[in-house]
């Protein structure tokens, strides 16, 4: 210690601390934790409260467009001045020199400390080896691939996924054509969709002005074929936000604790991508009531449920993530998965009634050529007990009849036989229903 | 909106719809709804009936409207079914007028079709506030329509009042008449924000006042408080007035007496005072305004109060803190080094033979700032005096030993003058002027009747000898900055105007006063400097010690915005380069704290580095006319064959009035040769004051940034930026400018970007990013920083001068063992400190050529002893609860990180996180605190803060459990 020397007045003392320095543990190292991704923390704007809308969130966001026009004005001014590109090409032939070729690859184990970590190599052994300093420390999370130098096996490169795997299986690349408007009927089911699961994500605002916390999810009910996957289908296609659609089933896995594990996988993505909602259909494939079962398959599935409740409302919030779920038999879900806070609202689907009827064969005839003496209005009564998809059924029978009989149009005959056959099937798999 | 958003989908979807050949089909009841809406319509087009039937057609029709249930996501029923009809309705309306026989349903129709209007709002026409302006003379029932069209009139309020400003004063009017109606209804209904938006709009704000009650004003208040520093002026002044007002109205005096503090007008501190005859709250406002203005003078004529403003007894609380938190027991410097814990890979013996005085020096400031205001240490007052370590440092480096006593004894005037008088008597000079240096010290931001300190140092100011006049030159500013004292100002400004005296006294003068009349636009000494600068010879200015004049120039204006503006234009009569980084400091002093993004746009382009070909092109043509200038003279000179002294600078000014060293010339033989050498040697000089004024625009952007938090995250990127594309001189500046705008706040993102610049190449970079670590985690012992802050230490091992930065930031790093803080800001982080900014900036701008003045080893210019300018800056950051006779008291308070509850619904709570601890507590950045129990104690300021006077609730009944 420089100056050391000169504590001569303390010395006792001084001997006394050297011969039993506190030990103090070391700070740990900043690096190398499993973090959310996101934007870069240095790089991120400001977040702006309050919610409401006001002159003072105005103001803020105008401050910081603002401020990021400035920045703006100043790097395009600054390249124009002295391009960088020139310098940067030379860093990176220093940076490419220092790495050396062939780089092998390798999984990065656990990090020591700033400038050190374990990796594994594919042919096996673990080495203890250093990190150069030009590496992007921030990209560094422990299994992740790194590009090793040949020789000194030290880190010189990081290899980035640049879309996790399991996010393009569930990620609806492509948005379903259906949208609302090819709904018919179902206004209020459509209302309170939106007001729980869309408002929420475009106007919070308007939840925190009223001090209340929007709903976190819905479950969507009823008869089969009334139409749940497609108001699904509908939400997905107007909303921007991130929509992963899963189907029950899949969660239930080969191996033990496979389903858990996609099931926080799912709820991991879409708080990464939030904001975003996540649509699981059939969800009485895992969520039927718990009971005591013998069957470690059984079983399974029932951890599966718990950990879906876990992520619904569990420790940790999710923040912007709805949750649709879709079942045509609600009586026979755990009623802890439709507790108020897991799942707020419960729209019910039914079976259309005559106004509704005539709409959704508007909708379904819409695009198909008729013949002139086709009447739509006499093939619905209310007595018949059909429902959305049956009547979508009846329009795809007539036109397959008018198409056995290489018509160009569909007539009334058509639909009538159509009609005749739907509802016969229908008719016995009820009476099948009574037999068993 | 989202009910205007909907209508638009509706309208867009409807028009999709009317394409198709069939209309949507709609369920009876909205058929049966739409056929009545019509035939209403329809009726009242009719011409032939008479006013009461139209009355009774508009009564079912408003029914109607009111009575529909809205959604949030769906248009009201009657309003979509009413939209086609409403050009029909407008017709009827203007045929009403026309016939004007019923005037009464014409106006109730102009109610009904404002309504309608706002379904029509796309088109911009704004027949919403036409109509409603129509049918004014019912105005009690505009709230039955709802909020919603409540915000949408004043949406259209705001928009018609910006355009009709001055073309149609009646409309003006009457509008303004409308807001007024509007608004209270706003305040009612929870939408505060709404209501104080409508007032901004229309330039009513002083009205609100009238319009709240005890209900509303909290929420009010805080709305338009936290709006403030986003305001452009005068809005903000103006919010800030009528926050004030209905504070006080409401006699909420700790508040109003922030924002009267905030404006930084005596006259409304005085008037809060004078609200209550109340001493115990007079008391406490005291100590409010003891951290912002320890100088002001009580108007009233009780010397308890007057002392509880002049910090008077501040250590004897501090004392009590340290006392309570366990922290008595001195700490030598190497119990923060911890040499043990350091990576001793350079060598055994970390120490080296390296300068051993000068790591005692660093020693001594490590010594002083972590024993700040603890009146013990274990290094400097030891029993034998002849074995001080003050004879451990040699040449200026004594005078800052000596000094730190000053520190060690900080706001303790007694004992800290007792200690240091018997170095005054001391043969040595620099011993002496240490000892000059440290009265000034220990006498910071603490005021009584006497003034010691002024009566002390006046008598060497004039003093032959340099270091004592230096000394006690800076001690004066230290001692009284912020206070205006008039005596130091009468003792000083001799020294700035007189031009016989080396430049550097006069500048230290200049820099004395400035701290000492910080942000007072005070008339004299500005003519007085800038009087300086035109008399000052012109080699004289290229003195380094010009910054602190010209800084000396800034602080006067100090957060004075536009005030500035007459001496921006006499510093254009300057000619010397020196006037554009005057003109520079000026401006950003007197922007400090603002958050003023045109400011920050200028002072950015000045960054821009100059497209390189062009400012070639620019040198080519100045040497081609210096040439052609210089041949000039020497034929001149060969003409008259006497002196060029006046041809030398008479040939400056045509060529180039940058050339400063042209003047100098005084052979008349000058080779070309020798003059392009020369002017080789001018142009890097001239390069670097050239680029002085960039280093400086670099720490304007953190003063103007550090205003308000939005700026302060932004500033960041900026800096990125500049590091990455900036010249050596921005490179430096911007690790100080980082410091400075999250001073005592040591936020990761900060101090990682710091760490990495802590290894830059340019040594000069890194000492000012070690500065700047220590500057960010001033006194909280952030054992993150203080472990890369050790690591650093044994980097730099070899280099005597980094490692001294290294030891002064872990010295800053644990200033008073962890008990204080640099921030600038106070009250809640509202008030800039206008002080303890100067103080920062101050040590900054000494840092922009850290070699020549921090770490200098001259031993006759100041260097080093300019750091104890940080002094005026330091406060404990603590909150001590007293009771009503003023003696310290335990109370449980909980303590957690403060929430931004603006705009909240509700009574949210206002920290998170807490955890109960009993006072006295240290409070970290971005804390708060709140009473546990606050049934039995009454807190009379209305933020748990510094020194807060409790009162016993005399209703309190203690509950027998």
């Amino acid at each position: 210690m420089p100056g050391g020397e000169g504590f001569g007045g303390n010395k006792k003392k001084d001997d006394k601390k050297k011969e039993k320095p506190k030990y103090e543990p070391p700070v740990e190292s900043k690096f190398g934790k499993k973090k959310r991704k996101g934007p870069d923390t240095a790089v991120k704007l400001p977040a702006v409260y309050p919610n409401t809308r006001c002159k003072l969130k105005l103001l803020k966001l105008e401050r910081i467009k603002d401020h990021l026009l400035l920045e703006e004005e100043f790097v395009t001014n600054q390249e124009a001045f002295q391009p960088t590109e020139a310098k940067q090409a030379e860093e990176r032939e220093k940076v490419d020199e220092l790495r050396g070729y062939p780089m092998s690859i390798g999984t990065l184990e656990e990090i020591i400390d700033d400038d050190h970590a374990i990796v594994s190599s594919t042919a096996g052994p673990e080495y203890y080896v250093s990190i150069m300093s030009f590496v992007d420390k921030g990209l560094l999370e422990p299994g992740c691939s790194v590009l090793l130098h040949h020789k000194t096996v030290s880190i010189v490169g990081v290899l980035q996924d640049d879309a996790d795997p399991m996010v393009s299986v569930m990620k609806l690349d492509k948005s379903p054509t259906e949208s609302y408007a090819d709904i018919g009927g179902l206004e209020s089911q459509i209302q309170e969709i939106k007001e729980a699961v869309e408002l929420p994500l475009t106007h919070p605002e308007l939840y925190e002005e009223m001090g209340i916390k929007p709903p976190k999810g819905v479950i969507l009910y009823g008869a089969p074929g009334t139409g749940k996957t497609l108001l699904a289908k509908a939400v997905a296609n107007q909303t921007s936000a991130t929509f992963l659609r899963i189907v029950g089933s899949e969660l239930i896995q080969k191996y033990l604790g496979d389903g858990p594990r996609l099931c926080r996988q799912i709820f991991q993505i879409a708080a990464e991508h939030a904001p975003s909602i996540v649509f699981i259909d059939e969800i009485d494939a895992i969520g039927t009531k718990r009971y005591e079962s013998t069957s470690g398959g059984e079983r399974e599935i029932q951890r599966t449920m718990l950990e879906l409740l876990n992520q619904l409302d569990g420790f940790d919030d999710r923040g912007d993530i709805k949750v649709i779920m879709a079942t045509n038999k609600i009586e026979s879900l755990d009623p802890a998965l439709i507790r108020p806070g897991r799942i707020d609202r419960k729209i019910l689907f039914e079976n259309p009634d005559g106004n509704t009827k005539k709409k959704i064969l508007g909708i379904h005839t819409s695009k198909m050529s008729l013949a002139p003496d086709v009447n739509l209005d006499e093939f619905i009564t209310a007595k018949d007990e059909l429902s959305g998809a049956d009547i979508k059924a009846v329009c795809t029978e007539a036109g397959l009849l008018a198409l056995r009989e290489r018509r160009m149009q569909v007539k009334a005959d058509d639909f009538k036989q159509a009609k005749e056959r739907i509802l016969k099937n229908k008719v016995e798999e009820n009476l099948e229903g009574l037999y068993l | 909106m989202a009910v205007k958003d909907d209508l638009k989908e509706d309208t867009k979807s409807k028009q999709a719809k009317t394409k198709q050949p069939k209309e949507e089909e709609l369920s009876e009841e909205d058929q049966h709804l739409k056929d009545e809406l019509e035939m209403l319509v329809e009726r009242l087009n009719e011409s032939d009936h008479d006013t009461e039937f139209y009355d009774q057609c508009l009564k079912t029709l408003k029914d109607f409207i009111k009575d529909s249930t809205t959604s949030m996501t769906a248009v009201p029923k009657p309003l979509k079914f009413l939209r086609p009809q409403y050009p029909v309705l407008t017709e009827i309306y203007d045929k009403w007028t026309k016939n004007s026989n019923h005037s009464d349903v014409v106006i109730k129709l102009a109610d009904i079709l404002s309504v309608l209007a706002m379904t029509y709002s796309d088109d911009g026409k704004k027949e919403s506030l036409k109509y409603r302006l129509l049918s004014s003379e019912i105005d009690d029932t505009i709230a039955d329509w709802g909020h919603e069209y409540m915000r949408h009139l004043a949406l259209e309020i705001g928009e018609t009042y910006q355009e009709k400003l001055g073309v149609d004063e009646d409309l003006i009017h009457q509008l303004v008449q409308l807001s007024l109606k509007i608004a209270p209804f706003f305040l009612k209904h929870n939408a505060e924000a709404d209501a104080v938006d409508l007032l901004l709009e229309i330039e009513c704000i002083d009205k609100l006042p009238e319009f709240v009650d005890e209900n509303t004003y909290a929420r009010v208040c805080l709305y338009m408080v936290s709006c403030v520093p986003l305001l452009a002026p005068p809005d903000d002044s103006s919010f800030l007035n009528t926050a004030y007002s209905i504070y006080l109205s409401h006699n909420k005096l700790t508040q109003a007496l922030t924002l009267a503090m905030k404006l930084d007008d005596p006259q409304l501190i005085k008037q809060v005072f004078e609200v209550t005859d109340d001493e115990l709250i007079h008391k406490q406002l005291g100590f409010i305004l003891s951290q912002q203005m320890p100088s002001f003078k009580y108007p009233g004529d009780n010397e308890e109060v007057q002392n509880t403003i002049s910090n008077i007894k501040l250590h004897e609380y501090f004392a009590y803190l340290v006392k309570e938190l366990n922290l008595l027991d001195p700490k030598v410097p190497e119990d923060i080094y911890k040499s043990h814990l350091e990576n001793a890979k350079f060598g055994i013996g970390t120490s080296g033979s390296i300068d051993s005085a000068k790591q005692n020096l660093a020693a001594a400031f490590v010594n002083s700032f972590l024993n700040l205001g603890y009146g013990v240490d274990k290094l400097i007052q030891t029993e034998e005096d002849n074995k001080s370590w003050i004879y451990k440092t040699k040449g200026n480096g004594m005078i800052s030993t000596t000094a730190s006593l000053g520190s060690i004894h900080q706001w303790n005037i007694n004992d800290g003058l007792q200690v240091l008088d018997k170095y005054t008597y001391s043969s040595e000079d620099e011993v002496k002027a240490g000892a000059l240096l440290g009265t000034g010290i220990v006498s910071a931001n603490v005021h009584d009747e006497i003034e010691a300190a002024l009566a002390l140092l006046q008598e060497y100011v004039n003093d032959p000898k340099k270091i004592l006049q230096t000394s006690a030159i800076n001690g004066l500013g230290i001692a009284f900055a912020g206070s205006s004292n008039e005596e130091v100002l009468g003792l000083l400004l001799p020294l700035v105007s007189d031009l016989d005296i080396s430049i550097e006294v006069s500048s230290l003068a200049a820099l004395a006063l400035g701290h000492v009349f910080v942000g007072t636009c005070h008339g004299d000494i500005t003519s007085t400097i800038l009087q300086t600068l035109l008399e000052r010879d012109f080699t004289q200015l290229t003195n380094k010690f010009v910054r602190f004049l010209s800084l000396g120039l800034g602080l006067l204006y100090m957060g004075k915005t536009e005030q500035v503006e007459d001496v921006l234009e006499t510093i254009d009569a300057i000619e010397h380069p020196i006037s554009k980084t005057l003109k520079v400091l000026v401006n950003i002093c007197a922007y400090a704290g603002t958050g003023n993004v045109l400011q920050i746009q200028s002072l950015l382009q000045m960054c821009t580095a100059k497209p390189k070909d062009d400012s070639e092109e620019e040198k080519k043509l100045a040497e081609s006319e210096e040439d052609a200038a210089v041949a000039a003279a020497a034929a001149e000179g060969a003409a008259e064959g006497s002196s060029t002294d006046a041809a030398a600078p008479d040939a400056t000014e045509t060529a180039d009035a940058n050339d400063v060293e042209m003047k100098d010339s005084e052979d008349k033989e000058e080779t070309k040769k020798e003059a392009e050498d020369k002017k080789d040697a001018s142009a890097t000089t001239d390069e670097e004051e050239e680029e002085l004024y960039q280093g400086f625009a670099v720490l304007g952007l953190a003063c103007i940034a550090m205003g308000e938090e939005i700026g302060q995250d932004m500033s960041l990127r900026h800096f990125s930026h500049l590091m990455h594309y900036g010249n050596p001189l921005i490179r430096r500046a911007v690790p100080l400018a980082m410091g400075l705008v999250s001073s005592s706040n040591p936020q990761m993102k900060v101090f990682d970007t710091l760490s990495r610049h802590s290894h830059d190449p340019d040594l000069e970079v890194a000492q000012n990013a070690i500065y700047a670590m220590g500057l960010v985690g001033a006194g909280t012992n952030n054992a993150r920083l203080a472990q890369l802050l050790r690591q650093l230490a044994s980097y730099y091992i070899k280099s005597t001068d980094t490692l001294f930065m290294v030891r002064i930031a872990q010295g800053i790093l644990h200033l008073g063992k962890g008990t204080l803080s640099l921030n600038p800001f106070n009250s809640e982080r509202t008030i800039l400190s206008k002080v303890s900014l100067a103080s920062l900036l101050t040590i900054s701008v000494a840092l922009l050529d850290p070699k020549f003045f921090i770490l200098s080893d001259s031993n006759t210019a100041t260097s080093h002893q300019l750091l104890y300018y940080l002094t005026p800056a330091i406060k404990p950051r603590m909150l001590i609860t007293v009771d009503e006779s003023l003696n310290p008291i335990k109370v449980n308070v909980r303590v957690g990180q403060a929430v931004d509850v603006v705009g909240q619904a509700g009574k949210p709570k206002t920290i998170t996180g807490w955890v109960t601890q009993s006072t006295p507590v240290l409070l970290n950045y971005g804390e708060r605190a709140e009473l546990e129990n606050t049934e039995e104690w009454i807190s009379l300021s209305n933020a748990l803060e510094g020194i807060v006077i409790l009162k016993k609730n005399p209703e309190y009944m203690e509950v027998d459990n």
